[in-house]
Parts: C-alpha cells; structure tokens; sequence
C-alpha cells in the first residue's frame, strides 16, 4: 500500500493529461489479493493503470467515472474462443476458423482476425476486453494451426499478439482425419522429434528470433514454414503447445509429452483433467475448461464435471476458462458464457476469488502474456459493473480497453431500443 | 392480456370437452385421442412437510417474504405466512427461496443422448426425416429413458419436460411430457393430464432438408407454407369423412395416422408446438392458424416475435425463448436477449425454453439474462414476474395450468426449495419435490449414479 500512496502523491503533482480517467468510489478486485480495495480510486493515464487507491481523489482535468461503490475488475480474458473468425457459424462462407489445404500446415489466424463482427461488440458488451482465439482442426491432424491474441478494442484491428503457440487437436475430434489415437499421438511426438533435430546445430546468425511480445504479426504471406517455425518456438520454450483433449488416458499422454521435451503445455477442454490433477500440478500443464458442463458431448468426456475447475486448482493446477457454454455459447456469447462458467465453478467450489483469476490473470499467464491486474503499470483494460460480474444478471456499465473507454452497445441493444415500443 | 386469457380460457374449455361435442360422443374418444402408449407414472409416497419461511415466488406473479408451504399427500395445502403445522416435517428454509418446479417445454433429452456416437449421425432418434410429414410418430417411442440428461435436468430444479420431436420435417410428430423421476422406460415418467402437443417447423430447417439431392420435400419458404396448406386440406377431409361417419353418414374411412394427428390439430385435441424464427414465417403461419381454425399453442425460439407482438398476442399464441442463442444461422441473426421482457411488456405470454440438456439445467438463469437485457433498455421485471417464465407460463402451453407451475392449494406439490435467490448463479436446488415426494435432495449426493448408463463409469454420479 506504501507505494501506492507514493503513487498518489505523483499524480496529484502531475497535470492530468486528455486521456486521462479516473474511475472513483470502486470495490477494485485488483487480483493481487482475496479481496477488493473499497471504495478505491483508480487513476488510468496513457494506456495504463498509475494508481488505486483507497479513498483517494481524482486528478483535475481527469474524466470521472463513479463507480457508486460496485465492483471494478481488469478486463475479462477468454481463454479460448473464435469471436472474429465466425459471424454465421452455420454459413461456412461468414467463417474463417478452418484450414482445407492439403500442402501447407498452419493457420495463422491472426490474418483473419474481424474487429467489426457482431460477436466481437457483444462480448466488449458483456466485459470482455481480451481473448485467445483458437483455429478449428486442419487436414494437418493433428495439427489445427496457430492461435492468436486478440484485444477488443473498437475498430476492425482487433489483433493484440499472433503466434500465441501451437493448437493441436488429440482425441473424438481428430479420428476422420488420422485415426487412432496411438496414430495421433505419434504423429505429434514425430513432429517434436524432427523439430529437435532441426534445433540441433546452432541456428543461422541471421535467424530471427520469434518475437512474443509486441510487434506486427509474421511476415509477408509465404516467407516461413508455420508448422515448423512454430514447433521450434514450442520446443524453445517461448510459446505453449495447446492440445485439446479431454479422456483420462490423454491429459496422461499429454503430461508425459510436457515432460519429455521439456516444453510448456495447455490442456483444453479436459473434462477428465480432475482424474489427473496431481500429475497436471507435477508437469506444470496448465488447464483451460468449461466450467459449465457436466454431460459428455462423446465417450471422451465421459468424466465431465462442473467442479473439474475447483478440483485442478485445489491441487494446484492453473486453471483458466475457455470454450465456455459449449459450442452454442463459446464463441456466441464469450463475454457471457465465460462469467456464467465462473460463476457455475463458484457454486461449485471454487473460491471467488479464483474464478475471477480464471477469468482475468490465469488466461493471460497460461498463453505467456502477463498482466490481467488493477496494478499501477499495468495495461488499463478494466470493467465497471452494476453488480457482482460472475452473476448473468449483472450488466458492464463502463469497459475501458487500452486507457479509453470502449463502446459496449451491442447490435442486440440496439434492435432492442429500436422496438422497444413494438406493442 | 385479458384476450389472450380468455382465448386460453375457450381452448381450455375445448380440451376438457365443455363445449363441442355431445356426451355421448365424449364417451368413444376421436381417432386422435386415443393414447396407445399409456402412462405407467405412479407419484412416489408424499413426503409431507411444511417449509417454513423463505421467500416464495408463487409463480402467478406473487411473492411473499418469509412465507410458509405447507405440501400434503402430493399437494400444496396451503401457501402463506405463519402456517399452523398439523404434525409434519418442518423444513427451515429461511434465506432460501421456494418456487414451482421448472417446466421446459422444449426439450430432446431421450433423443438427443449425451454422449453422441456414430449412430447418432446415421440415424438419430430426433426426429423421423425419411418425410418432410412425420406426423404419424409418437417420439416417446423412440426415447431413451437411460439418458442423464433427466438427472442433470431434476438435479437443477426441472420437474417438467416436453420433449419435442427435431424442426427437419414439417411435421415433426407428436411430442410427450415426463417428470425426470428415473425408470426402465419413457413410460415411468410420463405425465398424463395435460394435451396432448405436436411439432411443426418452417423456415431454414425443413427448407434445407428438402433441398438436399437425396430427399423429397419443399426446398424454399413458400413451399414449407404451401406443403402445410395442402397437408391441412387433406386432413380437413378426413375429419369431415370421420365425423359424418360417426354421425350415420357414409363409410368410416380407414385409419391414417398421419391424417388423424393433423385431424386432431384442426379439432383443437392436439395442440401445435411450431419452430419459427422470423417475423414473416411466424405472421405466415399465424395466418395459416386463422385460416384452418386453429391456434398455435406456442412459437419456439420465435427470434423476431418481438418485433410483431400484436400479432402472437390476438392469437393467443405464447412464445417460447431463448435468452442468448443468437446468429448462428440466418434466420437467428436478429435474436435479442432482451425479447422475453418485451414481450412480457407487450402482454404476450413468454417462457423460457431450452433445446439443450445444458441450458435445460438454467432455465431461471436464462431468465435472469433476458431480464437483465430489458434492463440494459430500461425495462425492469421483478423476480415474481421472471418465475412464471419458467413455470405457469409453461404449464400453461401444455394444458397443465391448473395442475403444475403455481403455488396454490389443490396443485401438486412440484416444488423447488432453492439456497438462495432462483436467478443468481450460485443458487442451487436444495430439494426437490414431484408430487409431494422428495425425488432431489442435495444434502445427500447419490451413493451410486441415477441413470443406469453412469453406473461404474466414473464420472459424476460416483
């Protein structure tokens, strides 16, 4: 708390700039305690948090938003989701999540990526300010492609980091594509394999080193192998191998994986993850799940349950939600379906101030990112509520992305304004 | 409101026989009247008890404050404040929340079984598609009882399901309503009482269906509208042909399952559950309705209802919702979550539904979303309205008003004592009631699974 205090004693000495907001009189779940700072101030200059302070005042100049004592959380972050890649999911020709080329691996979907999609304003609506989107199964089983941050910032460029890590598919969903599950599980070891032996003699001076954090996505069209490129940063270390899976037998072929090549893992999905928490905890394999259900979709997930969540974080597996709702909601409502996901982990023993990490700081540290914190430094993505947010019945009164307040008036809102009077 | 409940009133009074036809034909019920798969339901002993001060949303539109329900012999026997305990169980409910069992009318559980197998994608139980006119089916005979679906559904507060047949034929066939009580068969849990319903579908569904190379049937809007006219005619004389045979003239003609359930449709004996989601197909069949004589019991999905509500409310059709599945076909580009409480406002009478063993266990949660949704437009619905969303509203549109879906002396005591607040998400179903016996009872989790397909397979039931 002592440097915050010494945070506020700057700001009052600096002239508050034009971008500057102060959100005041907020229950601010910073996320780096179990509860929140009362009735705290919350001071956002350039893109960023300066302060939060318990009872502090606003700097002059500051655009003021009282939150009249309710909750103020970071931004929420799904884990897994295809906002910007879908608009009609039953019309392939508005979808852009799957690859059909036979020749080239990879699905760099942050090309592809649609700021302007009705499904990227709801879920701003509903508070969600980040996202990881994920590509569907490719013909390079069990391969699926490259996922890619994005940040739901007003606009159509919606891209916050490509090249995120490696989405495979192991399981029910690869079986039309490669068969058994030995013949896929293999087919991943082999693609390691080779990538290790690539990486044994020294790189080429001249080889640019993936960059993970800023910086404009890839390259020109066609100036890199994705499917290797990517692997050799998977086996470097610098970004995760995601496989969605869910059967007992996988999550333990996927810890063994982790272990083997020493590499950094995400199960998703994992109803059967809880089976296996020890050995998730052990390996360090992050987890990203939908809390929500508990009826297996195929004989995979014959294991679901919705305290998978409170189960693998009681044994210290870092939890995160994704793909919540199921296939009707994940990428439908991933602002919704996602607070209705922690909320369920909460009426299922999770405590909350853990579900709010699922939903903020966990996704953000399991994709390799940082952040997701009411923190002076961090990124001011941040949510005014008018209630508790994992309650459905709560409504996003302010979403700030980047330092700027964003609109959160849906497509919805407004043909719901613009029949209001229809009798 | 007041004409859409005195439309109900004169269907009602259809149904239970009150006016129409004579006594003795009331005796030999019509060919669509018949049941060939009769209920084998037996209510469990009651387990009396008096519930003592929790809020009570009554489902009717009441709410009382730390009120009292007293449930006897499978009833509800009284509803109020500082109930007089005649020598039964008190249950002390303060701080929770007592409201009707959930009834969604809109449901595949039973077809539509969790976990999917390549069966299920060759031929699958959901509805009969070798035509687009299916009405000759009866889809409790193709309900698997085993499914968990019905476990997850009473677990979370549901004590009534209509399960419908899918929205690929036009007509779909003849739905069923069960209690999620568990049994070898669909017929353990079958509810007896209400009327009798039936499914029909327009729009993208069928239209996309026939327009498949390997099957016969309408491949546009239009021809689903034009296919139903013609379907109707046909069984308009069949009617005439049976009714003037009971009456002496002419030849009884022979039996034709489907024309004798559209018969019973034209009768008012077969109440019409129809899939719909835009404001031109819903007008349209809305039209059709009028034109043969004979309403539309309710609009499933009903995605743009909100826009033409006059219409659904003169003719005394209900909507039956979603709260957020939206977009993911053409047709559901303008679903809204705030159309339950424009609607509510608009006087027409709305309930939530499903089409999801998921969303199945949250109906009230759904309710609370779409609440919300109004509230974003400046429309408030207070929690006793919410409720009868989920339960009168429902019981209504399956001829079960005066049964299920209120809290009132005489109904049955279908009750959920919920720990807190029916629309927050941390609330959960502490006891449930069917018929006055204790079928759910979170306080002590199940020693072995429900469905005989979880048993030793470890997953929740363990």
């Amino acid at each position: 708390m002592k440097s915050l205090v010494s945070l506020l004693a700057i700001t009052m000495a600096t002239p508050a700039t034009a971008q500057s907001i102060a959100v005041t009189h907020a229950e601010a779940w910073t996320m780096e305690s179990d509860t929140p700072v009362r009735d705290a101030t919350i001071v956002i200059e350039n893109g960023r948090i300066l302060s939060v302070t318990a009872g502090g005042s606003a700097p002059a100049g500051a655009t003021v938003i009282d939150a009249r004592g309710k909750p103020v959380t970071p931004g929420f972050v799904n884990g897994a989701t295809q906002i910007g890649l879908v608009e009609i999911s039953g019309s392939p020709d508005t979808s852009d999540t799957g690859s059909t080329d036979d020749r080239n691996p990879g699905n760099d979907v942050s090309r592809a990526l649609n700021g302007n999609s009705t499904l990227v304003g709801l879920a701003r609506a509903d508070g969600l300010t980040r996202a990881l989107i994920f590509p569907s199964p490719s013909r390079h089983a069990p391969f699926s492609g490259e996922p890619a941050f994005a940040r739901l910032r007003d606009g159509v460029d919606i891209l916050d980091v490509a090249d995120v890590g490696v989405y495979a598919v192991i399981g029910g969903g690869a079986w039309d594509r490669l068969g058994s599950r030995g013949v896929q599980w293999t087919a991943l070891r082999k693609a390691l394999d080779e990538g290790r032996r690539a990486l044994a003699p020294p790189p080429p001076t001249d080889e640019k080193k993936r960059s993970k954090g800023d910086g404009p996505p890839g390259g020109p069209p066609g100036d890199r192998n994705p499917g290797a490129e990517m692997i050799r940063g998977v086996l470097l270390g610098e970004v995760p191998l995601a496989i969605q899976a869910h059967r007992e037998s996988d999550i333990r072929q996927a810890a063994a994986l982790a272990s083997d090549f020493g590499i950094k893992l995400i199960i998703v999905g994992g109803a059967d993850a809880w089976r296996a928490a020890d050995v998730l905890a052990a390996a360090k394999v992050a987890v990203i799940v939908d809390p929500s259900a508990n009826l297996p979709f195929n004989f995979d997930q014959l294991g679901t349950r919705q305290d998978n969540a409170a189960k693998l974080a009681k044994a210290g597996v870092r939890v995160a939600v994704g793909q919540a709702g199921g296939p009707i909601h994940a990428t439908y409502n991933a602002g919704m379906g996602l607070r209705e996901g922690a909320g369920l982990s909460v009426a299922n023993g999770m405590p909350y101030a853990d579900a709010l990490r699922m939903v903020t700081v966990n996704p953000l540290a399991i994709w390799g990112r940082g952040g997701g914190t009411l923190t002076p430094g961090a990124e001011a993505d941040l949510v005014v509520w008018d209630g508790d947010p994992l309650e459905p019945a709560s409504i996003a009164l302010h979403v700030i992305i980047e330092g700027r307040e964003a609109p959160n008036r849906s497509r919805q809102d407004m043909l719901a304004e613009r029949y209001k009077d229809a009798r | 409101m007041s004409i859409g409940r005195i439309g109900w009133l004169v269907a009602v009074a259809a149904v239970l026989g009150m006016t129409g036809p004579a006594a003795a034909q009331r005796a030999a019920p019509w060919p669509w009247q018949q049941d060939p798969f009769p209920t084998r339901y037996h209510a469990p002993a009651a387990d009396d008890m008096l519930l003592r001060g929790a809020t009570i949303l009554d489902g009717a539109g009441g709410r009382i404050d730390g009120g009292d329900v007293l449930l006897r012999g499978g009833k509800i026997v009284a509803v109020g404040k500082n109930l007089a305990n005649p020598g039964v169980r008190e249950v002390d409910a303060r701080g929770r929340w007592i409201t009707p069992g959930v009834i969604d009318v809109h449901t595949h559980n039973g077809t539509f079984v969790l976990p999917l197998t390549a069966i299920d994608r060759e031929a699958s139980d959901v509805a009969e598609v070798a035509t687009p006119n299916s009405a000759d089916t009866w889809i409790e005979t193709g309900v698997n009882a085993e499914d968990m679906g019905f476990d997850r559904a009473l677990a979370s507060g549901v004590t009534t399901l209509q399960i419908l047949p899918g929205s690929t034929p036009i007509f779909a066939g003849r739905s069923v309503v069960v209690k999620p009580v568990g049994g070898a068969t669909v017929w353990d849990m079958k509810a007896a009482g209400g009327v009798q319903g039936f499914k029909m579908a327009c729009g993208e569904n069928p239209k996309s269906w026939g327009a498949d190379d390997k099957n016969e049937g309408p491949t546009s809007r239009q021809g689903v509208i034009g296919f139903m006219r013609q379907e109707f005619i046909e069984a308009q004389r069949y009617k005439r042909a049976v009714e003037q045979a009971r009456a002496g003239v002419g030849a009884m003609p022979p039996r034709d399952l489907k024309l004798e359930t559209i018969a019973g449709i034209l009768a008012g004996d077969v109440r019409v559950n129809l899939h719909c989601y835009r404001a031109g197909d819903i007008a349209a069949m809305l039209s059709v309705a009028k034109e043969f004589g004979f309403r539309i019991g309710a609009i499933h999905h009903a995605t743009e209802a909100y826009k033409i509500p006059e219409l659904l409310r003169e003719a005394g059709t209900c909507a039956a919702v979603w709260a957020d599945w939206w977009g993911f076909k053409v047709e559901a580009q303008d679903a809204i979550r705030a159309e339950a409480p424009l609607l509510e406002r608009a006087g027409v009478c709305v309930m939530m539904h499903s089409d999801s063993p998921a969303d199945g266990q949250r109906l009230n949660i759904a309710a609370a979303k779409a609440a919300a949704a109004g509230r974003r437009i400046g429309i408030e619905t207070p929690p006793e309205v919410m409720i009868k969303w989920t339960t009168s509203n429902p019981a209504r549109l399956l001829g079960l008003e005066k049964r299920v879906g209120t809290l009132a002396p005489g109904y049955q005591a279908d009750v959920v004592l919920w720990s807190g607040d029916p629309f927050s998400i941390y609330s959960r179903a502490d006891i449930v009631l069917i018929d006055g016996a204790v079928v759910w009872d979170r306080s002590k989790p199940h020693s072995e699974p429900v469905s005989d397909f979880e048993v030793g397979r470890g997953g929740i039931g363990q």
